[in-house]
């Protein structure tokens, strides 16, 4: 009795816990699901998204405007953070009660499109001629295939400098110009390096980049020197290429030469956020940004990302629209989509400050460019001249962690750079053969 | 350790009755689980497409990813340093908590708060501590003139982590042992101590051998908790981009899972887990009968 006991006592606790992490997140899939409609009664459709909780009253504007206009159309709009957001929506698309219309970063767009869950779109735009006419051609390509589109994009992002006025006036630096350099970058950072407090350690750092992500910071030094990430056809990975090393030697020497970027064991003391907190004079970063810094109690305004010698380059991701191929109201979510492609959805979009609106004529308006936050909103539009769209395949997150935690070594500076570039590349080529 | 008492009649049958809710959980809950990733392990699943057969190829592969493999070889060093820090560590003090001193609630109490706090919130916490430039920890180190450690540098992460992890199950583990010293009877260390033995030799000589079976118990225990360990290690050595420098199986079955549409894999990983354990624990058993006693 004894060991049946004790054996029974083993076996249970292993069970709860080995089926903990997968089982206990199915449980959320029952509350999203759709009401099917009564004949006569509004139908009500979902759109789900990720994001800051502070989204949720502007999307319930946008929402408010559409009822007005749609009267038989309810919209409830749920908002999680980023990594709650796929689990959910995961969970919900295999129980095939996805949300009708829920939201899709352009780089992991394949990784569900080829998945056979999205709805083709197409049939809806060719009923409604023109509607992709004033929106940015970089935005949509993303979201192109051969069958037509399987989404389409809300807003966009660009990656500029943002830089702290108050540090560059204390250290009588001049403020970064529209067509400076890495080597301008390079000496500006070195110049706003500092131990403030005098305890023999730096800190404030003239520049801070993520150094997992390629999106703010590195892809663009990469496609500046004349390097790539991915090449056309996404079989191989090119960050070890001899033009793509000089740009992760170059960030490499700032990491560990200058110590004008802070390495991630110094920088995760400070918290997540070192140009908010205070410590660093420049940070590479994306539009969404903009709501939290405006609480920031230092002058502060963006530019363009410096040149290299291959010329000025950013990235541009678009966050988009896709409709699960199981929704139940298709017409309905697509009238939402449309709402909010249109002047009166991107402009409400654009005032809420989280992101660029896709469609020009907005973007080109003062909803955009005369925000509450006064900085040069038009260097995030100006900076499309010059982008690179961030990569879209199949297999992209798997490839990206990849990548960025192959990387974490290197950066925390544990391993050389070459060798681990070349290790890298093995092991992201044979996600991607796997991913084909 | 065998029952005193044996139900009778109807008290059978409110056995059952009572012990129904959990068995219903455990029977459908878990075990339906369990066979369900048994099950996916032989698949090729995203989760978002049908599952394809996939034979035995998960499991090859968990022989030849070298991810994975590094994930393993964590975990088994965590639970090599976890599990006997955890069991002296939290006899140590049970011992000290099991003496009639001013306050001893209040010790206790303090000893087991680690187990009723959010371990989200106590990795922060210990992250503050750990700071290198901004430590406390380095702050003390630096006041004696000692030059300042990188806490949660790769090289000493582990190490940093399996501290702040048996730190959090000392309060679990001294429950155990105290109730394991409290039922050693009070005669034998009068005896004892007539007979002229000193402290040590009445640790030695009849506490340890007298608690061998709650040792025995927070062994198994702990080692499961340690091939299960997390929350502490992830937050304390997560990169950006979801990355932990010290990944272990759980992450690794994690990420395969959600972030790579690998549940397949995952499975497999979850059940070799599983069977890890399972092998380790009959171990223990087989120890059991030789070298614990039971009065």
């Amino acid at each position: 009795m004894k060991y049946c006991l004790s054996v029974l006592v083993v076996v249970a606790s292993l069970l709860l816990a080995s089926c903990g992490g997968g089982a206990a997140p199915v449980a959320t899939q029952a509350s999203a699901s759709t009401q099917p409609s009564a004949s006569g009664a509004p139908v009500q459709i979902t759109y789900m998204e990720w994001g800051d909780p502070a989204e949720l009253d502007v999307w319930n504007a946008i929402v408010a405007d559409f009822e007005k206009a749609n009267p038989n159309i309810k919209v409830d709009v749920q908002v999680s953070d980023w990594d709650s957001y796929w689990t959910k929506l995961k969970t919900l698309l295999a129980a095939n009660t996805p949300p009708d219309v829920f939201a899709m970063d352009a780089p992991l767009f394949l990784d569900y499109k080829t998945r056979g869950v999205l709805l083709n779109l197409q049939p809806y735009i060719d009923k409604n001629p023109g509607m992709l006419d004033g929106l940015y051609p970089n935005t949509l390509t993303a979201y192109q295939s051969p069958d037509g589109y399987f989404g389409l994009p809300r807003d966009f992002q660009t990656i500029v400098v943002f830089y702290n006025k108050d540090m560059f006036d204390k250290a009588g630096v001049a403020y970064p110009k529209s067509d400076w350099t890495y080597d301008d970058l390079r000496a500006t950072a070195k110049a706003l390096t500092k131990d403030t407090n005098g305890d023999g350690k730096i800190d404030q750092f003239g520049y801070v980049i993520d150094p997992w992500d390629f999106e703010p910071g590195m892809s663009e030094i990469i496609w500046a020197y004349g390097g790539d990430l991915i090449n056309a056809d996404h079989t191989k990975t090119l960050i070890g290429d001899p033009k793509s090393r000089q740009a992760f030697q170059f960030l490499h020497d700032m990491m560990f030469v200058d110590k004008s970027i802070p390495d991630p064991n110094t920088s995760q003391q400070y918290g997540t956020d070192l140009f908010l907190s205070g410590n660093a004079a420049m940070i590479a970063m994306g539009h969404w940004a903009v709501p939290g810094y405006s609480e920031a109690k230092f002058k502060w305004d963006v530019v363009q990302m410096p040149k290299g010698p291959a010329g000025q380059a950013t990235s541009v991701n678009s966050a988009g629209f896709v409709v699960g191929k199981d929704s139940k109201h298709p017409e309905e979510a697509f009238e939402f989509i449309k709402f909010v492609e249109s002047a009166a959805g991107q402009t409400r979009l654009a005032q809420m400050g989280f992101a660029c609106p896709v469609l020009k004529s907005v973007a080109e308006s003062d909803a955009f460019l005369k925000q509450s936050t006064p900085i040069n909103q038009k260097i995030f539009t100006d900076s499309l001249a010059f982008a690179h769209m961030k990569p879209v395949f199949r297999g992209y997150d798997e490839w990206s962690s990849t990548v960025g935690d192959g990387l974490t070594p290197m950066w925390n500076g544990d391993v050389e750079l070459n060798p681990t570039l070349d290790s890298i590349v093995t092991s992201a080529d044979e996600v991607l053969a796997k991913n084909k | 350790m065998d029952f005193g008492l044996k139900p009778l009649g109807r008290e059978r049958l409110w056995l059952w009755i009572m012990l129904a809710p959990t068995l219903v959980g455990l029977v459908f809950g878990a075990l339906g689980s369990v066979l369900a990733t048994v099950a996916l392990s032989f698949t090729h699943w995203d989760l978002l497409t049908p599952p394809t057969w996939a034979g035995a190829d998960n499991y090859i592969n968990l022989f030849t990813n070298a991810a994975y493999f590094k994930a393993l070889t964590n975990t088994f060093t965590f639970s090599a340093m976890y599990v006997p820090g955890v069991v002296i560590a939290s006899l140590f003090v049970a011992v000290l908590m099991n003496r009639k001193i001013h306050g001893v609630s209040a010790f206790r109490t303090i000893y087991f708060l680690p187990a009723v706090t959010s371990a989200v919130a106590t990795a922060l916490i210990w992250n503050l501590i750990y700071g290198r430039d901004t430590g406390i920890l380095n702050f003390f180190l630096s006041r004696l003139g000692l030059p300042a450690v990188c806490w949660l540098c790769t090289k000493n992460a582990m190490m940093s982590v399996v501290v702040v992890n048996i730190w959090g199950a000392i309060g679990e583990g001294m429950i155990i042992f105290l109730a394991g010293l409290t039922a050693i009877p009070r005669e034998y260390y009068e005896a004892a101590t007539i007979d002229g033995a000193g402290e040590m030799q009445r640790f030695f000589s009849i506490t340890l051998p007298l608690v061998t079976p709650s040792i025995f118990f927070q062994t198994l225990i702990s080692t499961i908790n340690a091939f299960q360990a997390y929350d502490y290690i992830y937050m304390m050595t997560r990169q950006g981009g979801g990355d932990s420098s010290i990944p272990v199986v759980v992450f690794s079955i994690y990420r395969n899972a959600w972030n790579f549409f690998n549940y397949g894999g995952a499975s497999a990983q979850a059940i070799e887990l599983a069977v890890l354990v399972i092998t380790l624990m009959a171990f223990y058993f087989w120890l059991e009968r030789r070298y614990v006693i039971y009065e």
